[in-house]
Parts: C-alpha cells; sequence; structure tokens
C-alpha cells in the first residue's frame, strides 16, 4: 500500500502539512509537493501516491477548495484554496501537533 | 456539510474521477520537465517520474475511496469487474448459473410445498394448537378412522386439556345457479368449529348452539356466487331445495377443508353422541387449552382409554378389546397425509443437488485458481490488499450466485405450475401452494449463500498461492478432493434412493387389481329425491346410449374413498370369545357392475336385475370373503345380515384390490344397489370403446334434469392417481439423482484433468526415462477411483442409513435391497472410471519431446 519510499510521517500530519502550505497561497498538487520538499530541506518527500488521497479528503471535509486554473508555466492544474473551516482545522491540528510534540521532547529528554 | 460533500462527490464521480486523472498526468508531466530541467533523457525523466509517483492507479483508487460512500462505491467497482469476468467466460457462468439455478430452484419449489402443506398448513393461524383425534382399532388393523359421537362428547369434556372441541362430517347438497343443477362440497360442524382454529368471520357470524338452518360461506363461494357483497348476510340460500339462511362468511385465509365450499350447523342427537364404533363419519378438533402441551392431552386422552376397560360399559369394553385407541396427532400431519414422508424426501434430495452444485462450481472456480494467479499476483503488487481480492472474489462468487438465483426462481415458478397439475390424492391441497415473495428472498439467499460457499474455498486457495512463493496446489487438491468425494457419496445415495423407489414402482405397475379398468369411464352423480324409479331408468339409457358396451352403477367406485366398512353376522353362527367383531366392506352395485369391470363369476350368480327394491335382499360375496367365514364350505345360500337384515349369499366373484395396489383388500360383499338405497350418492360406470367423457352426464342429464354430475374420470386415472405420489416421488429423485452423478461427474473429470495439466512436465520427464503410457494410465486411474471409490463407501453407508425414511414408501422391495445397492454403486463407478479415463489418457499420450522443449 504505501508506495513512497520515504518513511511515513506521523499519522495525520501530512493533512497539517498541507493545509499551512495553503496557507501562504493557493497552490496546485504539484506546487505543493515541492514546495513541502523545499522548505523541509528535503526531508519530507511526499509520495504523489499520498497526497491526491489526502487533496480528496480535505475537499470531502471542506477544508480547502479546488479550481482549475493555469499554472505558471501555462499547464491547465486544479488550484487548491484554504477555506475558513480549514484555517480552524489547521490551528486544531497544530495545537494537537505542538501537545504531542512536546511530549515526545520530555520523554527524549528524561531518557 | 460532510455528508452534504459526500454526495455530491459520489454523483459526480465519474467527472471527478476524470478530473483527478487530469490532475495526476499533469503532476507527472511537471515532475518530468522539471527531472529533464535538472539534465536526464526524457526517458530517464519519465522513468524516475514514474519511480517518484508510485503506482499512478493505486493512488487514484484510494483517492477514490476518500469521496463517494467507500463501501458502495467499492462493491460497485468489483460487480463492474465481476461482470466483466463473468462476460468473458461464458461457459463457466454458464455453467454455475445453471448448476446454482436448478439446485435452488429444486429447493424452493419443494419448501413452497412443504410451507403450506407441513410448515404452516394452509395458512392457518396458530395450527400448531390444533389437534386431531382419530380412532385406532388395533384388532382392526384400522388406523386414523374418523370417529363416532361418543370420542366428541368424552373430549368435549376435557376442559381441562382443551379450549374447544369440534366435530365436523361430510356433506354435499345440490344447488340450482340459474337453472343448472350443481354439487356444494361442504362441511356440518359443531359451535365451536372455526374457534378451534381461532378464526373472525369475514362479515356476519359463526354458528352458535341455537343454529339449525343457517349456513356459512367460504370465502370463495361468496365471492363466485353473490359477487362477495356483504348484503348477503340475512338471505337465503337453497340446499338441496331446503331454505338455509346465511349468517356470516368465513375469511379468504380460511380454506380448511380445501374442497369446503360452505358450512352448516352439525347437530348431534344425544343417540348419537352415545354411539360408540357405529357411525363413524366424524373429524373431530381440539384446540390446546393455553399451557398445556400436545403430550400431556395426549395423556389426559389415554387415561380415559385405560378407564373403559373398567367393567362398567359392556359396549366399551367390547371395543376395548379390539384394541381400541383414540389418536391425537397435530393438525399439520392430518393435513399433510401421505405427502409428509415424501415432501420431506424431496426436500433432502433438492438440498442434494443444491449442495452438490456448490461443490461442482467450487471445483471449476478452484480449477480456474490457477489461470488466475498472475493476475492476483500482479494486482498485489501494485498495491491492493489481500481483504480487497478476498472481497473481490467473493464479489464475482456472488454475483454468479444472484444470477443462479433468479434462474432458480424461474426454475421454481416453473415446478411449481407443473406441481400442481400433478394427478395425486392431496391434489387440490398443491393447488393452494404458490410461490410468494418470501420465498422467492428465500431462494435468492440461499443462491447467496451458496455463492459465498462455493466462493470461498477458491478465493482463499488463490490468495494463499498467490502470496507464497512456493505453490501449494497440495492443498487445492485437498479442496478439491474432499469436494468430489462428498458428490459421489451424495449422488449414490440418491441413486440407491431412486432403484428403491422405482422397483417399487415397478412392482406395483406388475399387480393386476382383479379387474380391467381400461376404457371405463366414471362418474359421480347424486341421486334426485323422491324419484325411486331414477336408479333403474338411468341405467336403461346408460345401457342403450351409442357406443357403450356395457355399464353399471355402484357406490363407492373402486379407487375412490374405498368400501364402507360394516359389521356383520352370520346366520346360525356365533363369534368364538375372543374373537374380534366381523368386518366386511359394503359395495353397491347394479346388474352390470362385474360385467362392465369383468370381475370373474367363481360361484353362483352375480346381481341380476330382477334384484330389485322389493325382492327379498341379496349378497354377493368375494374369494376372501369366502376364504375367511367360509373356508372349506359352500357360503352359496347362508345368510349375514350387514345391511337391511338377512341377505342371503347369491354368489362368489373374484376379489379385487379396491382401495389401493398395494393391499389386499378387506373382504368385500357386494348389495344390489336398488336394495340398499341409503346412500345420496352414486357412480355410473361405462366400458366403451368411444371416449366416454360427457356420455354419462348427458345420460344423467337426460334422465333427471336436476341431477348434478361430478368428478368425471376414467377408471384407469384413479388408480394411476392412487400411484401418483409413487410416481412423482420416483421421478423427481430420479432427476436429482441424475444431476447429482452428473455434477459428480463433471467435478471429478475437472479435478483429474487439472492433475494432469499441472504434472505434465514430470509426466513427459518420466516419459522420456521410460515409464510406459499404461503405467501412467494406470497412475491416474488409480488416483481418481480412490476418491470415487472412497465416495462411494460414504455413500452407501449413508444411503444404509438414510433408507429408514424411504421404508413407508417401498413396495415389496426391502429398504436393504442388496441389488439396488450393488447396481447403484457399479452404475457410479462405471461413470467414474469413464471420468477419469478421459483425462488420464491424455496424460498417457503426452509427448516428452514437446513436454522437454517446451520446459
Amino acid at each position: 500500500m504505501a508506495t513512497n519510499k520515504t518513511p511515513e510521517f506521523l499519522p495525520g500530519t501530512l493533512d497539517m502539512l498541507i493545509l499551512k502550505t495553503l496557507t501562504r497561497a493557493s497552490n496546485h498538487g504539484y506546487g505543493i509537493a515541492q514546495y513541502i520538499q523545499k522548505v523541509s530541506n528535503e526531508a519530507l518527500r511526499i509520495g504523489e501516491g499520498s497526497l491526491y488521497p489526502a487533496l480528496q479528503r480535505l475537499l470531502v471535509n471542506g477544508w480547502v477548495e479546488a479550481e482549475w486554473g493555469i499554472s505558471e508555466t501555462g499547464r491547465r492544474v486544479r488550484i487548491y484554496r484554504l477555506t475558513a473551516g480549514g484555517r480552524k482545522q489547521l490551528a486544531r491540528e497544530v495545537a494537537e501537533f505542538d501537545y504531542l510534540i512536546a511530549g515526545i521532547a520530555r520523554v527524549m529528554e528524561g531518557a | 456539510m460532510r455528508l452534504w460533500n459526500r454526495i455530491r462527490f459520489f454523483s459526480a464521480r465519474e467527472r471527478l474521477d476524470r478530473e483527478l486523472a487530469d490532475e495526476i498526468l499533469a503532476h507527472r508531466e511537471m515532475l518530468e520537465e522539471r527531472y529533464t530541467r535538472e539534465g536526464m533523457t526524457p526517458r530517464e525523466a519519465r522513468e524516475a517520474a514514474v519511480r517518484q509517483f508510485g503506482s499512478d492507479l493505486s493512488s487514484r483508487e484510494q483517492s477514490r475511496e476518500e469521496w463517494g460512500f467507500g463501501w458502495l462505491d467499492t462493491v460497485l467497482r468489483d460487480c463492474g469487474f465481476a461482470v466483466r469476468l463473468i462476460r468473458h467466460r461464458p461457459m463457466l457462468t454458464l455453467a454455475a448459473v445453471l448448476t446454482v439455478g436448478l439446485g435452488v430452484g429444486a429447493n424452493t419449489a419443494v419448501v413452497s410445498v412443504l410451507q403450506t402443506v407441513l410448515l404452516n398448513p394452509l395458512g392457518l393461524r396458530d395450527s400448531g394448537k390444533v389437534l386431531v383425534a382419530t380412532v385406532r382399532l388395533e384388532q382392526l388393523q384400522m388406523r386414523q378412522t374418523p370417529t363416532s359421537g361418543v370420542e366428541f362428547r368424552e373430549l368435549s369434556t376435557m376442559t381441562d386439556a382443551f379450549s374447544a372441541v369440534a366435530a365436523s362430517e361430510g356433506r354435499t347438497w345440490t344447488i340450482l345457479t340459474s337453472g343448472e343443477a350443481s354439487r356444494l362440497v361442504g362441511r356440518a360442524v359443531t359451535p365451536d368449529f372455526f374457534r378451534v382454529f381461532g378464526e373472525r368471520p369475514r362479515a356476519g357470524r359463526f354458528f352458535t348452539p341455537e343454529d339449525r338452518e343457517s349456513v356459512v360461506l367460504s370465502h370463495g363461494l361468496w365471492k363466485a356466487q353473490f359477487g362477495g357483497e356483504d348484503t348477503v348476510i340475512g338471505r337465503v340460500m337453497m340446499l338441496d331445495g331446503q331454505p338455509h339462511r346465511i349468517v356470516g362468511v368465513a375469511p379468504a385465509s380460511f380454506r380448511f377443508p380445501v374442497d369446503a365450499q360452505a358450512w352448516t350447523p352439525l347437530v348431534l342427537s344425544p343417540a348419537r353422541l352415545r354411539e360408540r364404533g357405529n357411525n363413524m363419519n366424524l373429524a373431530i378438533f381440539a384446540r390446546l387449552k393455553e399451557g398445556v402441551t400436545p403430550a400431556q392431552a395426549e395423556d389426559r386422552v389415554n387415561r380415559y382409554v385405560a378407564a373403559l376397560k373398567s367393567p362398567v360399559d359392556g359396549e366399551a369394553r367390547a371395543m376395548a378389546k379390539m384394541g381400541y385407541f383414540v389418536d391425537l396427532e397435530p393438525f399439520a400431519g392430518h393435513v399433510a397425509g401421505d405427502l409428509r414422508r415424501p415432501l420431506w424426501l424431496l426436500w433432502a434430495s433438492a438440498l442434494a443437488v443444491l449442495f452438490n452444485g456448490c461443490a461442482t462450481v467450487a471445483a471449476l472456480l478452484l480449477s480456474r485458481v490457477a489461470g488466475r494467479k498472475r493476475e492476483m499476483a500482479i494486482r498485489l503488487s501494485l498495491g491492493a490488499t489481500r481483504l480487497q481480492i478476498l472481497r473481490q472474489l467473493l464479489v464475482e462468487s456472488l454475483l454468479l450466485g444472484a444470477l443462479g438465483g433468479a434462474f432458480g426462481v424461474l426454475v421454481a415458478a416453473g415446478a411449481l405450475s407443473l406441481l400442481t397439475r400433478v394427478s395425486i390424492p392431496g391434489r387440490r391441497l398443491l393447488e393452494l401452494v404458490t410461490l410468494d415473495s418470501q420465498l422467492m428472498l428465500y431462494g435468492l439467499a440461499l443462491a447467496l449463500a451458496s455463492g459465498l460457499v462455493f466462493g470461498l474455498a477458491p478465493a482463499v486457495q488463490l490468495l494463499r498461492e498467490s502470496q507464497s512463493e512456493a505453490i501449494r496446489r497440495g492443498a487445492r487438491h485437498g479442496f478439491q478432493n474432499l469436494f468430489v468425494t462428498a458428490q459421489v457419496a451424495a449422488a449414490l445415495m440418491l441413486l440407491v434412493g431412486t432403484g428403491l423407489l422405482l422397483r417399487s414402482f415397478w412392482a406395483l405397475q406388475q399387480v393386476r387389481p382383479g379387474f380391467d379398468p381400461a376404457h371405463v369411464g366414471t362418474a359421480y352423480f347424486i341421486k334426485p329425491k323422491d324419484d325411486p324409479g331414477f336408479i333403474t331408468r338411468l341405467e336403461t339409457r346408460l345401457a342403450s346410449s351409442p357406443g357403450v358396451q356395457s355399464s353399471a352403477l355402484a357406490f363407492p367406485l373402486p379407487f375412490t374413498s374405498g368400501g364402507l366398512t360394516s359389521r356383520f353376522r352370520i346366520k346360525g353362527r356365533e363369534r368364538k370369545s375372543g374373537e374380534p367383531e366381523w368386518h366386511g366392506e359394503a359395495y353397491f352395485v347394479s346388474s352390470g357392475y362385474f360385467p362392465t369391470l369383468r370381475i370373474p363369476l367363481v360361484r353362483g350368480r352375480g346381481i341380476s336385475p330382477s334384484d330389485e327394491a322389493q325382492a327379498p335382499v341379496i349378497c354377493v360375496i368375494d374369494t376372501n370373503f369366502a376364504e375367511r367365514f367360509f373356508p372349506g364350505r359352500d357360503p352359496i345360500g347362508q345368510e349375514i345380515a350387514m345391511y337391511r337384515g338377512w341377505a342371503r349369499i347369491e354368489g362368489v366373484v373374484g376379489a379385487i384390490r379396491a382401495s389401493t395396489l398395494e393391499k389386499a383388500t378387506r373382504p368385500v360383499v357386494y348389495y344390489p344397489l336398488v336394495q340398499v338405497p341409503f346412500f345420496p350418492q352414486a357412480a355410473a360406470l361405462v366400458r366403451s370403446n368411444q371416449p366416454a367423457g360427457g356420455l354419462i352426464r348427458e345420460a344423467v342429464r337426460q334422465t333427471s334434469a336436476s341431477t348434478p354430475v361430478f368428478d368425471e374420470r376414467d377408471m384407469e386415472d384413479r388408480i394411476s392417481e392412487s400411484l401418483g405420489i409413487r410416481r412423482v416421488v420416483a421421478v423427481l429423485v430420479c432427476t436429482f439423482g441424475v444431476i447429482c452423478l452428473l455434477l459428480a461427474t463433471v467435478g471429478l473429470h475437472g479435478v483429474v484433468a487439472q492433475v494432469v495439466s499441472d504434472r505434465t512436465p514430470e509426466i513427459g520427464l518420466r516419459m522420456a526415462l521410460g515409464a510406459r503410457p499404461e503405467q501412467i494410465l494406470a497412475q491416474f486411474l488409480r488416483r481418481g477411483l480412490v476418491y470415487g471409490g472412497i465416495g462411494i463407501v460414504v455413500g452407501l453407508a449413508g444411503a444404509s442409513y438414510a433408507q429408514r425414511w424411504l421404508s413407508g414408501m417401498l413396495y415389496e422391495v426391502k429398504p436393504s435391497d442388496p441389488l439396488t445397492f450393488y447396481s447403484a454403486s457399479a452404475g457410479v463407478l462405471l461413470i467414474l472410471v469413464l471420468a477419469v479415463l478421459w483425462p488420464a489418457r491424455r496424460a498417457s499420450r503426452i509427448d516428452p519431446q514437446s513436454v522437454l522443449r517446451y520446459e
């Protein structure tokens, strides 16, 4: 099932990363993947096999909206935009993530 | 919001799917562009993009699962996939659909009959609480006979066991509808009759103890004769010319007895309520009191019977000596009567067919496992989960099952319309059998269950084989061997049953009834009242009808209700003490009876036209009677008293089998019809080379216009109807047996063919190393026959266990008849050898060169 060879992130974090990416600007799937890869210094390579299911999930939940548009290179692409609901969801996920990271950090320091 | 989105996405899923594909394609192209920019050749770039991207299909599939109603969508997709596969393998599909269809159809049809006849007899409400009381006289070997008034009186007093008890007695009336005389069949019933069955009237009311000249209409009669109008209540209806007030209408659901069109009040006189062992015409129905079990009720009745042996009542003691018992029977058993055992047998056989069908389809699907391994391996490597593949495979077999089920429902509908036309006793009961929506659902559920059953084994095996490096063919063959063994066993059991039934049937057909039924037409009519000359006038008219060789009048006819069992005395002779009462069967016939049926005269004379109503009463006995009561003596001139005082025996005729072919009839006494004019109906018999249909009706009509004629049938039909149920069961079990054998043959053939093709390289190698074709042939023959042989042994064991179900249906054949067992086994073995020989020969003809080259 897992077709991307890079290690999976913590479950659920992909949604958060996508939402976060979209707070900067609306973008298409390829752009989102490239952005995450670039900003993370190539540490996070998103297998597109999981990118598109994640985008569909966000669409169904109403956290992002999509529209067909033209990319910088003049290609017809679907551009995703964050919705108000998506912004709230991102805040929730960031809070949970911080809590989780703090927990992990405490365990690691204690060890 | 979320749900709404889902619905939106789902309804637009085809467009979305296309868009998604476009989007992914664009993504890939952008990746490629980037790689090219970074200095790869276009080809390297494409490969890198594919690598990076992973499986295009799996990402689309997973994306699709995000929108849409996951399961519904996947099921639809699986169905689409299954439909494609099924269309690409028409032969397999056809085989599976036919097999499942036949099995399910046979089952559904038999269960519909079981439902109407046994499980929920006639659709009556809580009939499980209703018991039927019958009398048994051990010494006379009389069972399940109707009762006299006294049993009704006694059961009515057992209020601790029964909440309601009712008696009913057969009635036929002549009614005039638009000038035409017709016959109405019904029952006279005591007031509680409808309460016993817990029924409420459709209109009006049921009987009260005060009712005398009243009538309750059946729903059918009400609709047919009175247009289903409520205003019918209170109107007067003429039954036999007597006015009867219509007080109520029974509900449509109440169809008991099946032939009853109307009910009138039965008023039992005090004298009749005291009568025991005489006038036994009553059917007694009792409703169990709340909280009383049938066993407790039986106990209560047995206590009463036991008390009869105390020396209070002389007549009762005499009855007790004859082995008098009152039996309580569940209502369902009473309704089903002789049909009960055959129905269960048919049900078991139909299940065997379905089971065999499933096994065959499973074997066929298993033999496809090898072919589909690649497909599954590819799908697994493309990221499909095992569960997804299992689901896909099951959807395929369920779809096959559903198709089979749909076909099966058609088969069942066809079978039922045939079945209800079959001429057997209880045919009227079968006319009520319908295929309702509930039973269709049962059929479909059965089909889907079959799909699951025959799909699971191949699916599991396919997954195992696709997943492991080492191919586990062994297990596949294990499954197949098990199926084949079970199939052979089931087929053999059915064939043994068929053999036994067919042998009984043939034996019965060899039985000569002692008279010549060919070319004899018969029909019953109601004797007009107040017309003493009618019988004689009808006799004359029949005799002079065109084409008639000889004719006669009689009551009752052979192979209808049986003679009237009656007590009699012999002049100048007393019963020895301890000897049971003398009983014979009485028939009332005209002078033409013996010549028309060609019953041989043994001594003295037959019945002559001069034995008129006013002449001294005479009788003719059959050889059975003579041997039993006048051994070594001349019965001519002796006198017996059975009806109308002492009657002189004038002749002896050959004994005939008059009620069933299976058993010799009890001693028979024939009286001249005109001398014992007690019965409201009689029958005419006509021997003619031309079809007698209509001839009797015409003669009766010309003699008296207002006389209804009914039950017109040839004598031969009456006899074959008594064999009908045997024929139906024999034919059906035989059909089921042959189908099973066919399925087992296909199964065994498939298995051996599979083994041969799996081991072709090995065989080629062995032949290259010097093995002879005969050795290869023998090897496969042995292999096939081992499993066939195990099947035969299991089948024989099963058959000898199951033969007890048959015992009641056999005639002059022992259930353990060795000939049948041996020949059925031999037949099965022979067919199995042929089934194995075919692929085994192919194995022995393998050309080692070509095989090795192929390797």
